[in-house]
């Protein structure tokens, strides 16, 4: 399998993501679109994590198992953010009875 | 793992601890003032570690972390930040705030963040480091709830900040996939063997956007000023200083493995950067009338002078450091004065309200405007030797454009600082003074506090060599 695939499908996704984050005006759109784009790069350093470990193992070293690793880590704190963006977007909701971004221009210019 | 490595890990040990001890003393109903002063000993207590642990520098930790003279100073700038604000945060939440005690754990959390930051030289602890530091200044932000700009400016950083993370981490993932490493010394290894191509030159721009957004740098400046004007005080000194310093070492560190010094079109666009700081930064600043968001746009130009030394690579790192800590020092001060003048209701940050502070209260006005001409960069306080440093590594460098345009910038800059200073100093409005109930010791503390600051901004305005001798002796350690 070709690696330019993996990375073709994971551009897609990620500007998928950028889009709908400039696109949408709903913050919980907003937040499902920024996850989006986390799991995007999950899928480009697993299939890169497989590329390297393929050539290391080919070679006869063991190495390439970073990047599977790094999704963890990646996979942990997008929950833990999500749980404080929530938390942040509730209270929004409770001061503004909306999760419309627009509503949030009383900071002057 | 030995235990000279865990010896060097032990202030950051120290700090994480910090955290648990707040939340164990909130668990058995301890008092504002309690953790507070707890707090404080348990900085302290950083300090401490990290002068005991001095001998066994440098230590690699592999793969993730290094312990080193550049990891010492920066951690050292974070914590001595992290104490003032830490007394600022007590006058101001005690009378804002049912439940101020949370705010402590986030903030020492916060400060690991910016610990973890200084010291990791991999993706992972990068990646680590960097979210402690922004999902505790999410809920930071936000922290005063019952207002509506607080939760603004919490929603504007929590959306911008996810949505650069995730730059950040598709960076680190084409780089991953062209070097096969996610270690900055093996990164480096590799392109000096294979040279830069198309993906790793995009994965290295996604990073910067990364790093510039948390820098705020031109043009990924927008939220700033938000930020600044609508998060509590000393929470904005937290962003302006601790937050900033930790992402500088960063990329202080990934620079200098990967050699982007070396790099033509990276050099350039930095250059453009830069530029570009200095000038939207002063010129946005001119017209404000709200003195958080003119300091919000006052430190994008002050981050565009460091990129000067940035710049310069290795000669710089010495002028960017001092350049720092002069930059701290006069920022806490600063945003000293506006806590203090912070009533209940709003922070003190309307121009009109500082109109003949002097006459009102000659010591915090006499504060205010030692800050604000270091800020300017007047000789006899520090900013002038940190902007001379800085100017002197450039010509070394013979980067004419950017010292050219530094000077330009710094003689807009001196118009809109004097116009504060000059408000400080007119004839007072017909204003009771307002009383305030809290116990006179922690006014006296924070006064205290401010004083010490004022008279090292001087000290270092008047005998730079001393400290700049020290960090150079750091810098040697790696």
């Amino acid at each position: 399998m070709l690696i330019e695939k993996y990375i073709y499908l994971a551009i897609a996704l990620f500007c998928i993501g950028i889009v709908g984050v400039l696109a949408r005006r709903n913050a919980i759109i907003i937040f499902m679109c920024i996850e989006l784009m986390l799991n995007a790069v999950n899928l480009l350093l697993v299939a890169f994590s497989k590329m390297h470990h393929a050539a290391a193992v080919a070679k006869g070293a063991t190495a390439g198992i970073e990047g599977q690793l790094f999704v963890f880590f990646i996979m942990v704190v997008a929950a833990a953010e999500v749980s404080v963006g929530l938390a942040i977007i509730v209270m929004m909701y409770r001061n503004t009875h909306s999760v419309d971004v627009n509503f949030l221009n009383r900071l002057k210019h | 793992m030995t235990n000279l490595q865990l010896l060097a890990l032990l202030p950051f040990m120290v700090l994480a601890t910090a955290a648990v001890v707040v939340i164990l003393l909130i668990a058995f109903k301890q008092s504002h003032t309690v953790i507070q002063v707890t707090g404080f000993f348990m900085m302290c207590a950083v300090v401490l570690a990290m002068w005991f642990v001095r001998d066994t520098l440098p230590r690699e930790v592999p793969p993730l972390l290094v312990v080193d003279g550049l990891a010492a100073l920066f951690t050292g700038l974070i914590i001595f930040s992290v104490l003032v604000v830490g007394l600022l945060s007590y006058i101001y939440f005690e009378e804002r705030e049912e439940n101020p005690k949370e705010y402590y754990i986030l903030l020492f959390l916060a400060t690991l963040g910016a610990a973890v930051l200084t010291i990791s030289r991999h993706f992972i602890s990068f990646f680590i480091g960097l979210e402690l530091l922004s999902v505790s200044l999410y809920a930071l932000i936000a922290y005063l709830r019952n207002r509506n700009n607080a939760i603004e400016a919490g929603v504007k950083y929590l959306m911008l900040a996810a949505l650069t993370s995730a730059f950040l981490l598709f960076g680190m993932a084409l780089i991953y996939m062209e070097t096969g490493s996610m270690e900055f010394t093996a990164i480096g290894n590799a392109i000096t063997k294979s040279g830069t191509s198309v993906l790793f030159l995009m994965g290295i721009g996604l990073i910067v956007v990364a790093i510039g957004f948390k820098l705020a740098l031109v043009p990924f400046h927008l939220w700033a000023a938000d930020v600044y004007q609508g998060a509590p005080a000393p929470v904005t000194a937290f962003i302006a200083t601790v937050s900033k310093i930790g992402v500088f070492a960063v990329f202080v560190r990934f620079a200098q493995a990967i050699h982007l010094h070396e790099n033509a079109l990276a050099v350039t666009v930095l250059t453009v950067i830069a530029i570009a700081c200095m000038i939207a930064g002063n010129v946005l600043a001119l017209m404000q009338q709200n003195i958080k968001r003119l300091l919000a746009y006052s430190s994008i130009a002050h981050f565009g002078y460091l990129l000067v030394a940035f710049l310069s690579g290795d000669a710089g790192v010495g002028a960017g450091v001092f350049y720092l800590l002069a930059y701290s020092i006069t920022l806490l001060s600063a945003f000293g004065i506006i806590t203090l003048l912070s009533t209940r209701r709003k922070d003190a940050d309307e121009l009109s309200g500082y109109r003949g502070l002097f006459w009102r209260n000659p010591l915090m006005a006499a504060i205010f405007t030692v800050a604000l001409l270091s800020l300017a960069g007047i000789p006899l306080t520090a900013g002038f030797p940190a902007k001379f440093f800085i100017l002197t590594v450039g010509v070394q460098q013979h980067m004419w454009l950017l010292a050219v345009v530094l000077v330009l910038t710094s003689v807009i800059g001196l118009y809109y600082y004097l116009r504060i200073i000059s408000t400080l100093f007119a004839s007072p409005p017909l204003s009771p003074a307002k009383e305030k109930s809290l116990h006179p010791l922690f006014y006296a503390a924070t006064y205290t506090s401010l004083v010490v600051l004022m008279f090292l901004l001087a000290w270092l305005g008047i005998f730079p060599g001393f400290i700049i001798d020290n960090v150079q002796e750091f810098l040697v350690i790696r």
